[in-house]
């Protein structure tokens, strides 16, 4: 049991990445990764959301009927992304970084990552094991999100987190500031997992 | 080629270094044993030179060019026309070794990762590159696009002959999204010393399409735009030198003429247009000398391995080249040239275009047989 | 229990989404008053900012209460004028209470459709008056504050904020201090067409009323030079020609009594 719990956080971190194995939720992954902050706040949101679905849905998971399941799994997702995105809003530090994020907070309901694990794991797993499943997606998530944002607003701001980093003198590429260049990073970042993971090459 | 470096050797993951540069100083005495090959002078290097020498009179011309420029700026005159062009020669020199050791380097270090032969691809993208970016540029700036370019354009795709886009505008293109301030504006395309500045009133400084019809007014006109006596990418500028190039290349056979035709034709008809619904006051004819068009017609949109294959493809491919460079021109208030752009994009788009022409055949001809 | 019955699906279906919406309702209500604060604060910012109350980064780096404070302290009066250029409404400014118009867009549409508007003129203790702008950006709305001196026809400040411009190209017009910095001691001349030019090369042209427009942000550019000259358009008639002295006179007492404090 415990092995497979620890299978259960460590896969969606490492082999079975959403972004970088499966290929999901990349639309927001290259929308809000200009700045490390937003990034930040992004995938917290997304790990909020997808750890309570994920742990919602599998405490009713005996009662939803099957004919209205995605419906009902949309219910609750819609849900939390409301109370996230209203939870941001509300806060006096947090309202300025929701503002920015605009509408990719309320886009998470469209981030395949939640109604996957949800369907895939949620509804046939206990609660906690769903809730962990669901966090280390998210984590997953936001890894990836964060090394992008990192790269991005170093390269393209020449800051950090909003903190000079490199020396004045750097002059910041635009072009990295834009959606291509985060497919481009994305593309790097796989490359490299799967120079590491032989299991991941295709034949 | 030393036993050591063959196949078993001891340095045999030296193999496609040492391969290439023996076989770039002479043509080595191993010949296929069996099967017909076609036995003939030319092979991808030979080709590869005379494209080379055929941008050779738009680099030459392009260097003089640059000191001449640069003495207009400064309010000389009555330099000799050698000087001018040592001073370009040492504006642009830089540029060269910058786009030949990064791409080079990278090119052969990727060749020895995947273990084949360095091929001569680089050798006219390199020379190429240069040509199409301001001679002002930044070297860092230059090594970092090449280095994109060649990794991101080219090595990730497999190398020579595999890639989709043209590397040597992927460099510009590079250039261009990653650092406008220095891609366009007044003062990028003149050269200037370090701590220079430009002698009042002699200096106009502005690419002639940001100059909105005004151009008798700045000495550009047709002759100057024809001649090539205007600021500009190095090697852009010229349109008789280009042309003494597209001759040499379609007497050789190595550029299609169809492609260069199209995007004649094209840039024409959507010039025509602008000019007979009012959209702009510049004759549809000078469309052609500006800015980036004959350069690119004749030496990027014609690169082989990123055009059609298909010969009506060909037609497609550059009819729409020159239509969409002629669109960006007129209709986007953002980039005054669209010739990069539009070959970029249509380099995207030829292995579709071919795939269409191909289909569209093999029905017809399923067709006649069908019916007979 | 038969969970696929038609009964208990409806019944299933109809209590998850009462519960839902109960529970969205609750929190709604519960986080309102904190959102609207933060709303609040965010466009008093701005304007503060525009106005040159403070520098912008001190300014986002105070709480909201601060800001209220702020505001309350600098703030002259505030009222509202229609497109006749007359008054037609106060705007409370003592610090329980303070009134903004900050819903721009359905002003915006009147201003378009020249119906009935309430803009809103915030006139600080410096003499420097406030109005807003707005606008379509290239992928959302833009907005912002332009303050001016007390001859209503000086540029002192602006500040500009959109919502969704591409970052590092249309971005910049929030982002980069240097743009908004660029517009103090502009000048807006009123009754001319355009009033204002935000363009590319405009300012090599030498004029008083023009800055150059974004490189690489044409769209957003456009969109910001439309929104100021249609809300410098219905300020007209309040800031230009004849309403521009009784201004003068009223604020001659108001900034003189001022100075004495001082």
């Amino acid at each position: 049991m415990d092995k497979k719990l620890k299978e259960t956080i460590l896969n969606p971190i490492l082999k079975g990445n959403p972004i970088t194995v499966l290929v999901l939720g990349i639309c927001s992954a290259l929308a809000v990764t200009v700045q490390l902050k937003g990034a930040v706040v992004m995938a917290l949101s997304v790990i909020a959301v997808t750890g309570l679905s994920s742990l919602v849905c599998s405490l009713l998971r005996n009662t939803i009927p099957n004919r209205v399941r995605i419906i009902v799994q949309l219910v609750v997702v819609a849900m939390m992304v409301i109370l996230v995105d209203q939870i941001l809003k509300a806060g006096e530090g947090t309202y300025a970084i929701d503002k920015q994020l605009s509408v990719y907070i309320g886009l998470i309901i469209t981030n395949c990552i939640v109604m996957g694990r949800i369907e895939a794991f949620a509804l046939g797993n206990k609660p906690i094991p769903s809730l962990l499943d669901g966090i280390a997606n998210g984590l997953g998530y936001g890894l990836i999100l964060v090394i992008v944002a990192f790269f991005r607003e170093l390269l393209g701001s020449g800051t950090l987190f909003g903190f000079q980093v490199l020396p004045s003198g750097y002059i910041p590429n635009n072009l990295v500031i834009l959606p291509p260049f985060a497919l481009i990073l994305l593309g790097c970042i796989i490359w490299v997992h799967r120079a590491f993971d032989k299991d991941l090459q295709e034949k | 080629m030393n036993k050591i470096f063959e196949k078993g050797g001891k340095l045999y993951w030296l193999h496609s270094s040492v391969d290439a540069f023996e076989t770039f100083l002479h043509v080595p005495g191993t010949v296929t044993l069996k099967g017909s090959h076609v036995r003939d002078a030319i092979d991808l290097k030979r080709l590869l030179i005379l494209v080379v020498f055929a941008a050779a009179p738009a680099a030459l011309f392009g260097m003089w060019n640059v000191g001449y420029q640069h003495g207009l700026a400064m309010g000389q005159s009555g330099v000799h026309i050698l000087e001018y062009f040592w001073f370009g020669f040492l504006r642009v020199l830089p540029l060269y070794l910058v786009s030949y050791i990064v791409g080079l380097g990278i090119e052969f270090a990727s060749s020895q990762i995947r273990g084949e032969e360095v091929s001569e691809g680089y050798l006219v993208s390199g020379f190429f590159i240069p040509l199409i970016v301001p001679v002002d540029i930044p070297l860092w700036m230059l090594a970092v696009a090449v280095a994109f370019a060649v990794i991101f354009g080219k090595e990730v795709f497999g190398g020579t002959g595999m890639n989709i886009w043209n590397p040597a505008l992927l460099t510009r293109a590079f250039l261009f999204f990653s650092y406008p301030n220095y891609m366009s504006g007044s003062e990028c395309w003149i050269a200037f010393k370090k701590g220079e500045v430009a002698a009042a009133d002699a200096f106009t400084g502005a690419t002639p399409l940001a100059l909105d019809g005004a151009t008798a007014q700045y000495g550009t006109g047709f002759w100057d735009l024809f001649i090539g006596t205007v600021p500009g990418s190095v090697g852009e500028t010229s349109v008789i030198a280009i042309l003494l190039g597209a001759i040499l290349l379609l007497w050789t056979g190595i550029a299609s003429w169809k492609i260069m035709c199209g995007s004649v034709l094209g840039a024409l008809f959507v010039g025509w247009l602008g000019n007979i619904s009012g959209v702009t006051d510049i004759p549809f004819y000078m469309q052609l000398l500006y800015g980036g068009f004959a350069f690119g017609t004749v030496f990027m949109a014609t690169d082989p391995v990123t055009s059609c294959q298909t010969e009506c493809g060909k037609w497609i491919y550059g009819i729409l080249i020159g239509m969409l460079c002629v669109v960006v021109r007129l209709f986007n208030p953002g980039y005054a040239e669209g010739m990069m752009l539009a070959i970029l994009l249509l380099n995207t788009f030829a292995p579709l275009i071919d795939h269409c022409v191909t289909s569209v055949h093999v029905s017809r001809r399923l067709k006649k047989l069908n019916a007979a | 229990m038969n969970t696929n019955s038609n009964v208990y699906t409806v019944i299933y279906t109809a209590l998850i989404v009462v519960v839902v919406a109960a529970l969205l309702a609750f929190v709604a209500a519960k986080l309102g008053p904190a959102q609207d604060a933060n709303a609040k604060a965010e466009t008093l910012r701005q304007m503060m900012s525009a106005a040159g109350v403070k520098p912008t980064e001190e300014l986002y780096a105070s709480k909201n209460a601060e800001i209220l404070d702020l505001y309350a302290d600098n703030i002259q009066e505030a009222y509202t004028i229609g497109l006749d250029g007359r008054k037609n409404g106060e705007l409370s400014v003592s610090k329980d209470k303070i009134e903004l118009v900050s819903k721009l867009k359905p002003q915006h549409k009147a201003i378009l459709a020249e119906g009935d508007v309430t803009l809103p003129v915030y006139i600080f203790k410096s003499g420097i008056s406030v109005i807003p702008i707005y606008g379509a950006g290239l992928w959302g709305p833009v907005w912002g504050y332009v303050a001016f001196q007390p001859d209503c026809h000086t540029i002192a400040g602006a500040f500009f904020d959109h919502e969704s411009e591409t970052p590092g190209l249309g971005a910049k017009i929030k982002d980069e201090p240097w743009f908004r910095e660029k517009f103090i001691g502009k000048t807006v001349e009123w009754g001319d067409v355009p009033a204002f030019r935000l363009e590319k090369n405009a300012e090599a042209a030498g004029a008083t009323n023009a800055v150059d427009a974004i490189t690489g942000a044409t769209m957003t550019s456009k969109g910001l030079n439309e929104a100021l000259n249609i809300w410098f358009g219905a300020y007209e008639k309040h800031f230009g020609a004849g309403a521009f002295f009784n201004m003068l006179e009223e604020h001659a007492i108001d900034t003189t009594t001022n100075a004495e404090e001082e």
